[in-house]
Order: structure tokens, then C-alpha cells, then sequence
């Protein structure tokens, strides 16, 4: 048998562990004294207590633990780079190689959707009060869930017409399909929060919010993306890789022919935007970066997937140019050290180089009376960390609601 | 958050917080050990034995089974009782019972004469503890005045129960051996003595391997080594008859039971509690694994009786005893032919070699297409391949095929329903 390399671009859903494979993974757990791999956590998942439940035939304790800690748990179980966090930290390194951490957690996480479970509970802590959090992703949904186990009355303002954020729009359905999206969603739903869609808060609404509810969460992220200042930057052709994600993740895959790609970048964005090309049937498909292999910013385990759907990396080169007429044609590059010129013909070129924020975001950070978390604040990190940062935001405001 | 239910339940009339208590073993020796245990969620203990005077132990003194890459399946240890004296035990029961006055303290005793059950019942009683399990039961005590050699003879477990009753006002537990073939016999000598429950299965007399270097068995003690007790999961099966024969005889109903053998997880304490069991008893999962493992014995039987609409745990004791009947009394009017789910099947082939070599050659095996066939006619319904099959949901039961001019007034699809194989 001939082990299968994914390539469905949408796929409903994404194969995990059935209860024997999670039990042999489950069982390869040392079952440390205080858990290396729970430290490496950021969000505080706490992987080595829902393995041990794992392990000891308690799936619905496995699933809670994650789901009291973390309420994005199924979709960090897909989209976490697990390698350079808990997996990382892992004793069994020792001895051969880390737990397969992620497709525990996701094998958790299948089992409360496929039995429709519910562990989380409302307190009526702080029944009374009201927040807005501004954004759909993941900082802002973790804020919102603290809040409304306490009681808060949440409600969530959203530009796009979904919840989830990057979640939503950034990251491509093979490897986080909606149904895994609004799972989580539906979690905060049980929890009572609301969701105002299509809602794009303006500056001056923001200040009207600030009478009307008790606290205000931002975490509006950072959806601007950079630009390259060399010559020929604004031809048609050339697109950002949010907006070309984002575009193919409504369009289902279903775009205009993209002939002959270029990607330049060498993060884990750029890694999404060649494999998501890869299944969308582009004619050729190049990856460059300035970085070295090594060096370059995407995980591991993003790169080898890239490389074996056959997508060359090219390292240690910079665009200079963008060549064409009415449109893209050629990309010219030069090598960061040697002198040597690459040109390559392309049709499409992506530019995965970086995100910031909006304008008016930073004023509304720095503005001193509301809470912030996620990337607008942390300047671009994982979702675990905004899972994070969104918890210890609702800490504090529930904090400041003591305290008056 | 983490969800928690009433998990309280009255075993010999003490309330106990939940069913799951240490056994007697190196898992309770001391005060500070068993804090800890407290503090991580066990409703009480039976502390290990406490004797006249301390033990002389040898080094090493466990040994492990493993199965291919599984290790501890079985265990086998060579302790006897409690290394203290009787005065440093109560000492550290006092200190026990002071600060942790709502977990219950049982009290695991053995003595080599009636005037030593005597005085430890009394030492014990007044010491504070909450009941008293007597050690019939020790297959590796240096004495042969005690433990499992006593636990055979029916005459002396009446005699030092009745003596233990006779000088304490607390509740007794006698503890029984595996090492009989009719555990009944002790169990009723030591209700007519007055014991109040039974508790079962202490371990079983075992060599657990041989040394090829040393020509001897496993630990090498200076060269040799002895026979003593296996516990571990490889036991629970054996635990399990006893306790269903304990729970299904008429002498002993007026009794409660305790269960232990092989216990690490929720599911494996509960099928001790349907076969009567009013609580459990765990000592080598503790070994292997730590106090915590209790953590999802209560939250994994919480979510299990909050899904089962379950309120109180008395409500599964004993629910499993009466379907366990005698071999002359099942229904033997049909068979189940497996069904193999050909797009599940990775063509591994091992339930052709199982069926051909440990059935009866009722798999026939497509070697170009690398997919099995039941041959209907030759297959007797064993499931042998079912247990073999590595891969999760592919061979399943199927068809229920009724011997000729046989039935059982029920239909095949309720018969194959009552299956559950994982």
C-alpha cells in the first residue's frame, strides 16, 4: 500500500486517529512528572493531562481539559505548529521522536463533534455586564469565551460575513475545514456569545461603544499586507497572499486559470499559498525567499509537505523587478550574496512578505481605556497565542470589574 | 470547570467520597505518602499491613511482564507487610486520621497467633482508624503461621476473624487469596467469624521468568529467587471470576465487597462495581503511573453516569451478576459470520493465517488481490478474526445463522447489537 499525499483542496474534513491509533500514540506518552510539553502550551491546553486521559479510556475528560483551556482546541489541533511548541518539548525526544500531540488533541476534538457534547458551563460571575469585542479571531474569541463561562453578555463585531478571522479567511480548508471552524464557533454560541457580522466598527463607533458596553476587546489582527517598493509592484498579476487565500477559500477553489506562479516569501503563509496553487492546478509553481532552507521562517513540517507535492524552494534570492506590459510576465531576482540573476516567466505572482495593521488600529491600541490581544499587539504570532493574550485580556477586565 | 459528580457511596457503613481507595501496599506506607494520595482525590486507603513487628526485605524484589512493546502487563513483587512496628504505624494512622478526617482510614493487619490479631485489632481500633481489613492473603510471607497459607485454611480465618470482631467495635474486611480454587470456602469462614465484607483478589502465587544467565527466577536475589505475588492488569480477568462467584453465592450476600486486580482506569473499576463490588482497591497502576491516575477514574466515571443519566453509584452495584451464568446454560442455537469490510481492508492478511491455523480454515485468502473471503459453510462464528484484525471497524459481526431447526425467538439484528468489539 502507497501512503497518500492529501490534495483535496477542500476536503469536509481531515482524517484523524480512530480509538486504537489514539490509544497506541496515547501509550507512547511517558507520562512525565510535570509535563514539559503542558509548559510549551502558550494558551495552557495542558497536553500532558489530556493524553494521560487519553490513556486512562477517559476521552470526555481528554476533550473538557482542552476545551476549558482553550476554545479554538479544534482548530489549534490542525493549524498549531506543534513542532516548535509542546511537540518540541517533549521527553520522548529523548528516545526516538515527540507524541503526535495535534492528532490527539484533534482525535479529543472529533469526539465531542461526533457525540455533540458540551463542556463548557455559564457562571453568572459577572451576569449584568457587557462587552464588545472587536474582531472575529481568535484573540477576540478567546476573550469572549472567558468572559461569557463568567456571565459577561459578549457580543463580537465582524467585517466579514463569518466568524474566525484568519482562521476563516487566511488559512486554506485543506488544512482547517469550516466544519472544524465552526465547531469551535458553535462552542461560544452554547456560551451565549453573539456575533454581529458584516459590521465593520468605524473609529467613531468605537467611541459611541465605549458608553454603551462595560469593556471593549480588539483584536482586529493585522490585514494589511506589506508591499514590495521595486518596480513594476503594481502590475495586475500581482497579489497579496491574504487576498489570494482568502479569495480562493470563498471561491471554493473554484478560480481563473493561475498559469505559471511565483510565491516570494519563505514564512508559513507562503508555504499555504504553494500547496493551495498545487491544488488548483496552477502550470508551474516556484517558492522564493530570501532566507536560507533552514532559515526560513515556516515550520519544518510545512516545507517537506510543500517539497513533496513538488514545489521547488529557491533560497538566498530578493525580487527586484516585476516585469510585463499590461500585466505580469517575468520576475527578476537577484541572489543576496553572489551576483547571480534569476528571471522567471509568471502569470500569477504572490506576495507572501509580511502583515501590519490597519491605520486606525494602533490609535485604537494605544488609546489607553480599551483591552487589546493578538496580532495587532504581539506583531504576527500563532493562533495559540492569541488564544492566550485574548484569556489574559478577559482576566483583567473581569479584574477591573471587581475592583469597581 | 472539569466536570465532577457525586461519585459517594456507604461501604460498610462509612461514607466514603467516592469508590476508589489504595490497597494495602508499598503504595500506603506512611502518613506523608498517603497525604499526597488524599490530596490527589482517593476517598481512603487500606494501609499496608501492619504486623507485630517490622519485615526483612530483600533487594531486588519486582519483576515485570511485558508483551511485545507493552510493559507492565503483570507485576510481581516480593513484599510482605509493613517494614514498621505497630507503635511507628499508629503514630503515623494518628497523624493520618488528625488531618485527614474525612477520608477513610482502613487498616490492613496480620498477625501469626490469635493473641497477635488481638493486639494489633485493639492498637489499630484505638488509633482511630475507620475499619479494619484482616491479610489472608500474602502469597510471600516468611512465616507460614501467616498470610495466604492461613488464607487457605478455612478453620483459622473463622478463628482470627472471630478474635479480631471480638476486640474491635469497627467494620472488618477479611482480604482473600487467589491461591485456591474455591474462594468461597475462606469468604464464608470469615462472615461466620463475623466479618463484614470481603475483599478480593490479593496475588497470585507466580514465577514471572526465568534468567537465562542465572538459571533462575526473576528477581535474582544472590543467585536465586522465589515464588510470590503477580498482580497487574494481566490479573483482572482472574479477579473478575472470583468476585462474580463471591457476588453469586447465597452464603455470602449479607457481605459487601471490595474488588482489586488489575485496576488502572474508570472502565475497568466499574466492571468491578457491576459485579457487586461497593468499592475498589488499586496498587500496581499506582506503582506504575502515580496517585493521579485516580484524577481520571472520578472525571472518566462522572461523564460515563452523567451520559447514562446514572445519579447514584449504588444504582450499578451488581448489575452485570446475574448475566454471568453457568457454560450449560448459554444459548447455543446460533452462530455469528463476521463481516469483513473490504474498503476498510489493507490486505495484511492476518485473519487468514489466524482462521488456518487457529480455526477452522474458514478465510480464504485472494494472494493477487491481497483481500480475505469468508467461506460461509466452514466458518463456525469463533471471531477469531475479529480479535486479530488491526484495523479499527474492519471485520465486524454479521449474518446470525440459527443450526438447523434451532432458534431463539429473538431476530439477528438484536443479537449482532449486543456485540461490541473495539
Amino acid at each position: 500500500m502507497v501512503q497518500k499525499l492529501v490534495v483535496e483542496y477542500e476536503p469536509e474534513l481531515i482524517e484523524g486517529f480512530d480509538f486504537r491509533r489514539a490509544m497506541e500514540e496515547a501509550s507512547r506518552c511517558l507520562l512525565c512528572e510535570d509535563p514539559p510539553c503542558s509548559k510549551g502550551c502558550p494558551s495552557g491546553t495542558d497536553p500532558g493531562k489530556f493524553i494521560r486521559s487519553i490513556r486512562f479510556r477517559n476521552v470526555n475528560g481528554a476533550a473538557e481539559t482542552i476545551r476549558t483551556s482553550n476554545i479554538l482546541g479544534a482548530s489549534c489541533s490542525l493549524i498549531c505548529p506543534q513542532e516548535r511548541l509542546c511537540e518540541q518539548e517533549c521527553s520522548r525526544c529523548g528516545i526516538d521522536r515527540p507524541i503526535q500531540i495535534g492528532k490527539l488533541q484533534q482525535f479529543a476534538m472529533e469526539y465531542e463533534r461526533k457525540l455533540n457534547k458540551t463542556y463548557l458551563s455559564k457562571k453568572d460571575t459577572y451576569a449584568g455586564k457587557r462587552v464588545a469585542c472587536i474582531g472575529a479571531g481568535p484573540a477576540s474569541l478567546s476573550c469572549a469565551a472567558e468572559l461569557a463561562k463568567q456571565g459577561v453578555q459578549v457580543t463580537i463585531f465582524d467585517e466579514h460575513p463569518k466568524p474566525g478571522g484568519m482562521l476563516r479567511y487566511a488559512i486554506p480548508p485543506y488544512r482547517l475545514p469550516d466544519a472544524v471552524i465552526d465547531q469551535d464557533i458553535h462552542q461560544l454560541e452554547k456560551l451565549g456569545v453573539k456575533f454581529r457580522l458584516n459590521d465593520k466598527v468605524t473609529t467613531k463607533e468605537l467611541g459611541k461603544m465605549k458608553e454603551e458596553y462595560d469593556n471593549i476587546f480588539v483584536g482586529i489582527g493585522m490585514w494589511q499586507s506589506k508591499m514590495l517598493t521595486i518596480p513594476g509592484a503594481d502590475l495586475p498579476g500581482v497579489v497579496t497572499a491574504i487576498e489570494f487565500l482568502s479569495r480562493a477559500r470563498e471561491a471554493h477553489g473554484k478560480m481563473p486559470s493561475l498559469g505559471n506562479v511565483v510565491i516570494v516569501g519563505g514564512g508559513d503563509v507562503a508555504m499555504d499559498c504553494a500547496a493551495t496553487c498545487k491544488m488548483l492546478g496552477a502550470a508551474s509553481i516556484y517558492d522564493i525567499f530570501i532566507e536560507t532552507i533552514e532559515g526560513a521562517p515556516a515550520v519544518q513540517k510545512e516545507k517537506e509537505y510543500v517539497f513533496k507535492l513538488g514545489v521547488p524552494l529557491i533560497s538566498e534570492f530578493k525580487p527586484v523587478e516585476f516585469i510585463g506590459q499590461s500585466r505580469v510576465e517575468r520576475v527578476k531576482f537577484e541572489h543576496m550574496s553572489n551576483g547571480s540573476i534569476l528571471e522567471i516567466a509568471a502569470d500569477t505572482v504572490i506576495l507572501a512578505v509580511g502583515q501590519t495593521m490597519q491605520s486606525e488600529a494602533a490609535s485604537w491600541r494605544d488609546s489607553g481605556d480599551i483591552f487589546s490581544g493578538g496580532d495587532m499587539v504581539n506583531g504576527g504570532d500563532t493562533v495559540v497565542r492569541a488564544v492566550k493574550e485574548g484569556k489574559e485580556a478577559a482576566v483583567k477586565m473581569m479584574e477591573s470589574f471587581t475592583r469597581r | 470547570m472539569i466536570m465532577k459528580k457525586d461519585l459517594s457511596i456507604n461501604f460498610l457503613g462509612v461514607h466514603c467520597e467516592n469508590p476508589f481507595f489504595l490497597s494495602s501496599s508499598p503504595v500506603c506506607n506512611n502518613a506523608e505518602m498517603i497525604s499526597k494520595a488524599f490530596d490527589a482525590g482517593w476517598a481512603g486507603i487500606f494501609y499496608k499491613t501492619v504486623g507485630i513487628n517490622g519485615m526483612d526485605e530483600c533487594s531486588p524484589r519486582f519483576d515485570i511482564t511485558t508483551k511485545e512493546d507493552t510493559p507492565w502487563i503483570g507485576f510481581k513483587n516480593m513484599e510482605q507487610i509493613s517494614e514498621w512496628s505497630l507503635e511507628q504505624n499508629v503514630e503515623e494512622i494518628k497523624k493520618l486520621k488528625k488531618n485527614y478526617p474525612n477520608k477513610v482510614i482502613g487498616v490492613s493487619i496480620m498477625g501469626s497467633n490469635e493473641e497477635e490479631w488481638i493486639t494489633l485489632a485493639k492498637a489499630i481500633t484505638e488509633a482511630g482508624a475507620d475499619m479494619l481489613e484482616l491479610n489472608f492473603s500474602c502469597p510471600q510471607m516468611t512465616s507460614h503461621a501467616m498470610g495466604s497459607d492461613v488464607g487457605q485454611n478455612p478453620e483459622l480465618v473463622r478463628k482470627y476473624t472471630k478474635a479480631v470482631v471480638d476486640h474491635t467495635h469497627l467494620p472488618v474486611v477479611a482480604k482473600m487469596t487467589p491461591n485456591i480454587s474455591k474462594m468461597e470456602d475462606p469468604a464464608i469462614a470469615a462472615v461466620q467469624g463475623g466479618a463484614h465484607g470481603i475483599s478480593a483478589i490479593n496475588t497470585i502465587k507466580s514465577v514471572s521468568k526465568i534468567d537465562l544467565d542465572h538459571l533462575t527466577g526473576l528477581p535474582v536475589v544472590n543467585g536465586k529467587s522465589a515464588i510470590s505475588g503477580y498482580s497487574g492488569n494481566a490479573v483482572k480477568p482472574i479477579a473478575l471470576r472470583f468476585i462474580t462467584q463471591l457476588a453469586q453465592c447465597e452464603q455470602l450476600k449479607t457481605v459487601q465487597l471490595s474488588g482489586i486486580g488489575g485496576i488502572e482506569t474508570w472502565q475497568d473499576a466499574l466492571e468491578f462495581i457491576l459485579l457487586g463490588c461497593r468499592n475498589v482497591q488499586v496498587t500496581t497502576s499506582v506503582m506504575q503511573y502515580g496517585y493521579r491516575i485516580v484524577e481520571d477514574m472520578i472525571n472518566g466515571l462522572s461523564h460515563f453516569m452523567d451520559e447514562r443519566g446514572v445519579d447514584n453509584l449504588e444504582d450499578m452495584v451488581g448489575l452485570a451478576v446475574n448475566n454471568i451464568i453457568p457454560a450449560e446454560e448459554l444459548d447455543r442455537s446460533y452462530k455469528i459470520i463476521p463481516a469483513i469490510h473490504l474498503e476498510k481492508c489493507i490486505g495484511c492478511g492476518r485473519c487468514y493465517v489466524s482462521c488456518y491455523d487457529g480455526a477452522h480454515q474458514a478465510i480464504a485468502w485472494n494472494s493477487e488481490t491481497r483481500k480475505p473471503e469468508i467461506l460461509i459453510d466452514h466458518c463456525v462464528g469463533c471471531h477469531l478474526c475479529l480479535n486479530v484484525c488491526p484495523v479499527f471497524d474492519c471485520i465486524t459481526p454479521g449474518e446470525v445463522i440459527f443450526k438447523d431447526g434451532r432458534d431463539n425467538n429473538r431476530n439477528g439484528e438484536d443479537i449482532v447489537k449486543q456485540l461490541v468489539y473495539q
